[in-house]
């Protein structure tokens, strides 16, 4: 539970693609209740959000996606959560060339980044980490990766632009994602189209199930499971988790901003 | 007699197991252990009227369990979620993109299409 917490909804989440981006807006704002099962009852622990927002640079516009997690007030004297993943990338293709990580889990700190120089397929990584003694100590170091390697945020977003219209049931997507200087391979399996209800309305949803090959992150093979909205947007309505620590749902509660 | 005892004690502590859990943010779990207070109670209620022995515990356990069930109703009806204090994740996040725009001014960004 702890440490990793929206790492762990991010590879719900993740996928991997290459198609043009039609389905996120430049100012998208989505809104979802992670909840997590405490003997038995589901409860309310965090706000996540999931932003766009455009950021000039002197050479070119990017398209900032932010994602957040905040424990509920509540919560906050017990276990407080203060995450904030950023990723700024092409406008159409998604491609990714800065990703920051800034976690903070229950007193638990942690600085990623990821520089990625696509021609030369290197990650120049920064790793920040309260010491045990002192203040804080940063690691630098060059990762080799691949030519379709992206970070953890990107890939949320890239599921979004796949065509799930024309896929077969139990169709498999692999993808490469860095994360924590390593690249996982994520395995991402279409299950078909569900109706379910939420609190933006009933939605029809392309249902995925996910799972992490070369990581215990996620427990299970088709205990991960994502369901899309079957239209133009895709948007991440609902989510389930298990985690080896127990498991959890992702409620959408708002989406503002959608590109269709 | 001795199963008597047993569920009285059962029930105490059901009782105010669930009284703390009511006044914690799990207060949603206070319904297991007060449920459980009531049937122990009940039964430890039982066991007393047919020995003819003394109630008083078992009625603490009662008042204890109706408290944690009174708390945990008002608290899931009334209680709304809200996201904590945010103002250093709002600085550390302009701080971040100021910081971004930096390190992105002097990333070769030409090795892709940019539009």
């Amino acid at each position: 539970m702890a440490r990793h917490f929206l790492l762990t909804i991010f590879f719900v989440f993740t996928i991997h693609g290459f198609s043009q981006n039609t389905a996120i807006s430049s100012n998208e704002k989505l809104t979802f209740t992670a909840a997590y099962n405490m003997s038995g009852l589901m409860t309310d622990l965090a706000e996540v959000t999931m932003e766009t927002s455009p950021v000039k640079t002197s050479k070119t516009t990017l398209l900032k996606l932010k994602c957040k997690a905040t424990t509920y007030s509540k919560w906050d004297s017990f276990f407080k959560i203060r995450d904030l993943y950023e990723s700024y990338v092409n406008m159409n293709s998604l491609t990714p060339y800065l990703h920051k990580r800034d976690i903070n889990e229950g007193g638990y700190y942690k600085f990623m980044q990821y520089k990625f120089k696509h021609k030369s397929n290197i990650a120049e990584s920064t790793k920040r980490k309260k010491a045990k003694v002192g203040d804080f100590y940063e690691e630098n170091k060059n990762i080799n990766i691949g030519s379709n390697t992206i970070d953890i945020v990107t890939t949320i977003y890239k599921i979004r632009n796949l065509d799930f219209s024309q896929a077969a049931p139990n169709k498999v997507y692999n993808f490469n994602v860095l994360f924590d200087n390593k690249e996982f391979k994520i395995s991402v399996v279409y299950k078909g189209q569900e109706t379910i209800k939420t609190l933006i309305g009933s939605k029809a949803c392309y249902k995925l199930a996910i799972s992490v090959n070369n990581s215990s992150v996620l427990a299970g093979k088709n205990d991960n499971l994502l369901w899309l909205t079957a239209d133009a947007n895709k948007i991440p309505v609902f989510a389930k988790f298990k985690i080896p620590v127990g498991n959890g749902e992702l409620k959408i509660k708002s989406a503002t901003g959608l590109k269709n | 007699m001795i199963m008597r005892t047993l569920f009285v004690v059962l029930a105490l502590i059901s009782a105010i197991l669930s009284v703390v859990l009511s006044i914690l943010p799990v207060s949603n779990l206070a319904f297991l252990p007060a449920i459980g207070a009531l049937i122990f109670g009940l039964i430890a209620f039982y066991l007393s009227n047919k020995q003819q022995k003394p109630k008083h515990i078992i009625n603490l356990a009662f008042l204890l369990t109706i408290l944690a069930l009174g708390l945990t109703i008002y608290k899931s009806v009334f209680n709304t979620v809200e996201v904590g204090n945010i103002d250093e994740l709002e600085k550390k996040e302009i701080q971040s993109e100021e910081e971004a725009i930096e390190e992105l001014n002097d990333l070769d960004l030409d090795d892709v299409d940019l539009q």
